[in-house]
C-alpha cells in the first residue's frame, strides 16, 4: 500500500517537473518565420535590417515585436507588424501545477507566439499565413505600384524543335 | 485551494502584462509620422549630433520590475518606433545605465530630434541587430 502511494507521488512529481515550464519546453524561446512573396526575390527587412531576398527564413525571439517590410522594384512596399500573442502552452503550467514555469516562461519569452497584426486585412490583400507546427509561414502577394507603368512583357521562348 | 488559485492567477497576470520596460515620453513638438522610406539615425551617448536640428521630445526607459525585453538593442528599436510615430529622424541616447545589481535592464534617457539633412550620412550611428 505504502509502495503504491510513493510511486503515485513520484509520478505526480515527475509530471509536475516535466511540465514546470511548459511553453519553454514545447515551444522554445524562439520561433522560425518563413517569408515568401509572389513574385519572388523581393528584399525583406525586419526592423529596418535587410535579412535577404524571398524566400527567406529568420529565427526570431518570441518576446519581441517586429516590423516586417518587403520591397520589390515596380511593386508597392509591403508592411506587416509581427506582434506577440499569448502561447496557450503557458496554461500547461497552471494545469500541471508548474509554479516555476509561470516565472520561467515569461522570462524566456516562450509564453508568447508571433503572429501578424491585423491578419484579416493582410489576408484580404492576398497574404497567406500558416502555422507550421511551432513556426509560421507568411506568403505575400506583392501589389503593382500604381506609380509605375508597364512598358513591356518578357516572352517565353519555345525550345521545342 | 482558493488561495492557490488566486496566487496562480496573480502570477499569470503579472507574467502576461509586465514583460515590457516602462516607457515615459514627453513630446514638445510632434511632427507628422515618417514615411517608410525615411530613415532614422540611432546615436549612442558618444555619438555627436549634427547641427541645425529641432527637438521633438524625450523618452525614458525604466525597469518595470518584471521586464524581460530590455536589452540595449531592443530599447533602441522601441525608441526608433516612437521616433517614427512622432516625426523624429534622430534618436540620441543622452544617459545610459547598464544592467547592474539593482536591475537586469538597460535604462536609457533619450532625446528625439528632426534633421533636415540626410541622416544616413551621419558618420557615427548605432546599427540595430536582430537578437
Amino acid at each position: 500500500m505504502k509502495r503504491i502511494c510513493i510511486s503515485k507521488i513520484i509520478l505526480v512529481c515527475s509530471i509536475a517537473i516535466l511540465f514546470s515550464n511548459c511553453a519553454t519546453i514545447i515551444s522554445g524561446s524562439r520561433q522560425f518565420v518563413d517569408i515568401a512573396s509572389e513574385p519572388t526575390a523581393a528584399k525583406v527587412y525586419i526592423n529596418e535590417i535587410e535579412i535577404g531576398n524571398t524566400p527567406v527564413q529568420q529565427n526570431l525571439k518570441r518576446n519581441q515585436e517586429y516590423q516586417l517590410v518587403i520591397k520589390l522594384n515596380g511593386y508597392e512596399t509591403y508592411e506587416m507588424k509581427l506582434e506577440r500573442k499569448f502561447n496557450a502552452w503557458y496554461i500547461g503550467n497552471v494545469l500541471f501545477g508548474g509554479i516555476i514555469g509561470l516565472i520561467v516562461d515569461p522570462a524566456t519569452g516562450a509564453m508568447h507566439r508571433l503572429r501578424p497584426q491585423d491578419l484579416e486585412t493582410h489576408r484580404a490583400q492576398g497574404t497567406i499565413f500558416k502555422n507550421k507546427s511551432e513556426n509560421i509561414f507568411i506568403k505575400v502577394q506583392m501589389q503593382n505600384d500604381t506609380n509605375s507603368e508597364k512598358i513591356g512583357q518578357m516572352q517565353r521562348i519555345s525550345t521545342k524543335k | 485551494m482558493k488561495q492557490t488559485i488566486k496566487i496562480v492567477f496573480f502570477l499569470v497576470i503579472i507574467g502576461s502584462t509586465s514583460c515590457s520596460p516602462k516607457i515615459t515620453s514627453n513630446f514638445i513638438n510632434p511632427q507628422p509620422k515618417l514615411s517608410i522610406d525615411q530613415k532614422v539615425a540611432l546615436l549612442d551617448v558618444d555619438h555627436e549630433l549634427p547641427e541645425n536640428i529641432d527637438k521633438i521630445g524625450d523618452l525614458r526607459f525604466q525597469d518595470s520590475g518584471f521586464s524581460t525585453d530590455c536589452s540595449f538593442n531592443s530599447l533602441m528599436n522601441q525608441a526608433r518606433i516612437q521616433a517614427r510615430k512622432n516625426g523624429a529622424n534622430i534618436v540620441k541616447v543622452v544617459d545610459k545605465k547598464k544592467p547592474d545589481l539593482w536591475s537586469t535592464c538597460y535604462r536609457l534617457k533619450i532625446e528625439l530630434y528632426t534633421y533636415d539633412g540626410d541622416v544616413t550620412s551621419l558618420p557615427q550611428q548605432y546599427q540595430l541587430q536582430i537578437d
